[in-house]
């Protein structure tokens, strides 16, 4: 790991740094601010997340290899490369946007805590997006964990909000230990908790003959990661909670979580189980992709399948939620393509996907919230006549469907466009078929509720839902991003994330 | 000495009961004393590894404290939303707590 | 080897003195009469009866007050290590521990400025 220097590691959690400081100020601003002034929070934590979302694209910042060259920092806990950065981004400006479309909401947006608990949330996914040790990848998860059981049981005096609270606690706890006991073994197979240190020594002859321990712990972790992406057989949680919790929660949960989770998972399993990893007759890769490629087969049918009968717009997208998990992790079964090439857009298709989610999904949900907190209703039938009511709001809603749909020329068809070639790459050409077939399905129901905002009637289309300053100005912005992701910036950010994907194979020992 | 295998399986039972524990159990609360027990075994684990592995680092040890302070705080958690469910349905048991379906 | 001997001795006391206190313990529930009444299965304390229901509903503030106390407990693991290599601390290190400390009294104020620690 060579000398400490304070100077050059600093960049490398920038991000965190700030945001520890915005806590800091938020808990302070809380303390001391009168309640109806602390509404104000959110628009510091709001600018605050904003503008360290910005610093990773200022040139100077770009992440370099530091003093011994592998991108490590802070004794090997961060790996500050090109890919963390993406993430973060991501993470930022969903934390950013959540705290906006929190504002106005009852019962959330005058609590100061809420902005904390965000701010909170976020550090984690921020830190879990770059963390590159077991204990990193454990803190990181566990920050990010428990700040957003507080967020779902909020609303406290809720019933439905304390019960997706506790739903999630119970099972977000249980596959964190699961999770926690696979890192245990690791630790104790290698002696190492650098999840660039652990293939290292699990090739070695201690392994030579005895695969079952290892494959043992990977399926631990898997659990873990699972439950955070919500794949199935690990989603059980997500429609109760998504339900359950206050919307923007909903919307930051469905959105940072998945990412920054999806992020470390890459990681993890580059790192720890790479392609030249051999022990006794097999090769551990196979396992984990085979294992990928069937969550998400699976997930896919399911989410789509269920979601076709759902009542209740939030139950919908998160069963839509599921489903997306599913298309992403074929890009991550898709790493394992045989050339450097093929998994660098495997990274970068998820990258990219997830990218374009984050803004789509957020949309969606912000429409959802104005909607909810104006009428009560959150049902897809009270939706009807919205067209007539706020054109401009059906509108946004829309484009955010379409998009999650993978319709032209909302960002969803690039996404998936990258997705899919990035499985035929592999040699995975079943799977992509099955995903066309499954985008088919989504489609179905996304336009379900296209039509109900346009053609049906009902009797309340001369009342226009009010939209407040800043609301706007989140819809504006969500909006912008998932066109221009759709059209031209489709293929800037897919070369940038190449480009990040490169950095996450940099340096591997062996690997390519 | 002891050997290390004896630590390990102390700590798998440790992580069996947990896990029964928190699949057999109805209650919140009984749920959440699973997940310690299974957080416990994890210690274990963890600072066997460390004592007969590679004491020379500090890495098992870094590690246990920080297991124990996330318990901690997992469990502040998840008492304070147990209790607001309770002050809510007046019950802890989790199949009663079931406003939503499907 | 010897100094294992030697501590064996320890063990052999240690386990007699588990042993015997334990031996007319189990004993005694294998050969003693059982007859219970209600008298007997009375719960013990101190003499005195119960007065009313025993599951009472404790008030929130002293959940709230356990759950910090709780917390800030644990976080001292982390001030320990921090302690015990004071000496040898170069000037980062020092402050990564001060800033820690800060953050801490930052959630100390939270809670005092919240009422949290109010027991009345």
């Amino acid at each position: 790991m060579g000398e400490f220097d304070l100077l050059s590691s600093l960049p490398a959690i920038a991000p965190e740094i700030g945001l520890t400081i915005l806590i800091f100020v938020a808990v302070l601003l809380d303390s001391f601010l009168h309640e109806s002034q602390r509404k104000g929070i959110a628009y510091v934590a709001a600018l605050g997340m904003a503008a360290l979302a910005i610093v990773p694209i200022i040139p100077g910042w770009a992440p370099e290899p530091g003093p011994t060259g592998d991108y490590l920092f802070w004794g090997g806990m961060i790996r500050h490369d090109a890919l963390a950065q993406i993430f973060r981004i991501m993470v930022l400006a969903s934390g950013a946007l959540t705290c906006l479309m929190a504002v106005d909401a009852k019962r959330v947006g005058n609590k100061g805590e809420f902005y904390t608990i965000v701010l909170v949330a976020t550090l984690g996914a921020s830190l879990l997006s770059a963390s590159a040790d077991l204990i990193m990848v454990f803190v990181a998860l566990e920050t990010l964990s428990i700040a957003l059981y507080c967020l779902a049981a909020f609303k406290r005096n809720d019933s439905k909000s304390t019960e997706s609270g506790m739903k999630y606690f119970l099972f977000g706890a249980f596959s964190s230990a699961i999770m926690l006991y696979g890192f245990s073994l690791l630790y104790g197979f290698t002696g190492q908790t650098n999840l660039y240190a652990l293939a290292q020594f699990m090739g070695t002859e201690a392994f030579a003959n005895n695969a079952v321990p290892v494959l043992a712990a990977m399926v631990m972790v898997i659990v873990g990661f699972g439950f955070k992406i919500s794949a199935v057989p690990f989603h059980f949680w997500t429609p109760d909670v998504y339900e359950g919790a206050p919307t923007p929660v909903t919307a930051f949960l469905s959105v940072a979580s998945k990412a920054a989770s999806f992020a470390v998972m890459m990681r993890f399993f580059i790192a720890v189980f790479p392609n030249d990893l051999v022990i006794g007759d097999y090769v551990i890769q196979n396992f984990w992709v085979q294992f990928m490629a069937a969550a998400a087969v699976i997930s896919m049918t399911l989410g789509n399948v269920i979601a076709l009968s759902q009542k209740n717009i939030k139950r919908l997208l998160a069963y839509s939620s599921i489903a997306q998990a599913g298309y992403v992790l074929m890009g991550v079964a898709a790493l394992q393509a045989t050339t450097p090439l093929g998994a660098e857009r495997a990274v970068a298709s998820v990258g990219f996907y997830l990218f374009m989610y984050t803004f789509s999904n957020l949309l969606a949900f912000a429409v959802i919230i104005l909607f909810s907190e104006a009428t009560g209703s959150e049902t897809i039938a009270d939706l009807a006549g919205l067209n007539r009511r706020s054109p401009w709001l059906a509108l946004t809603l829309t484009i955010a469907l379409l998009s999650l749909a993978g319709v032209p020329p909302a960002a969803g068809f690039f996404g998936k466009f990258y997705l899919f070639t990035a499985a035929v790459e592999a040699d995975l050409v079943w799977l992509a078929m099955i995903g066309v077939l499954n985008a088919i399905v989504g489609l179905y129901y996304y336009l379900v509720v296209i039509k109900v905002m346009y053609v049906d009637r009902s009797e309340d289309e001369d009342k226009p839902i009010p939209t407040s300053q800043t609301y706007r100005w989140v819809l504006g912005v969500a909006t912008l991003a998932v066109i221009i992701l759709g059209t031209v910036g489709a293929q800037v950010i897919f070369e940038w994330a190449v480009q990040g994907a490169g950095t996450l194979f940099a340096l591997l020992p062996g690997v390519f | 000495m002891v050997p290390l295998w004896m630590f390990l399986l102390v700590a798998a039972a440790l992580f069996c009961i947990g896990t029964f524990a928190v699949l057999s159990r109805r209650n919140a609360i009984a749920i959440l004393m699973g997940v310690e027990l299974m957080l416990n075994a994890v210690n274990i684990n963890l600072v066997a590894f460390w004592r007969y592995g590679t004491p020379e680092t500090m890495m098992g040890q870094a590690f246990t404290a920080f297991v124990m302070v996330v318990a901690a705080a997992e469990a502040a958690v998840g008492l304070a939303i147990i209790i607001a469910v309770y002050r809510s349905r007046k019950s802890v048991v989790v199949e009663e707590v079931d406003l939503m379906r499907g | 080897m010897n100094v294992l001997n030697e501590w064996a001795f320890v063990g052999v006391f240690f386990a007699l003195s588990w042993a015997l206190p334990a031996l007319p313990i189990v004993a005694a529930v294998f050969f003693s009469p059982k007859k219970a009444n209600a008298i007997k299965l009375q719960t013990y304390e101190c003499g005195v009866e119960t007065v009313g229901d025993t599951w009472v509903q404790f008030k929130v503030q002293y959940y709230l007050y356990g759950l910090v106390f709780l917390v800030f407990d644990v976080e001292m693991i982390f001030l320990f290590p921090w302690a015990m290599a004071y000496e040898r601390l170069d000037t980062f290190q020092f402050f990564a521990g001060i800033v820690f400390i800060i953050l801490l009294l930052d959630v100390l104020v939270y809670a005092v400025k919240k009422n949290v620690l109010e027991w009345s």
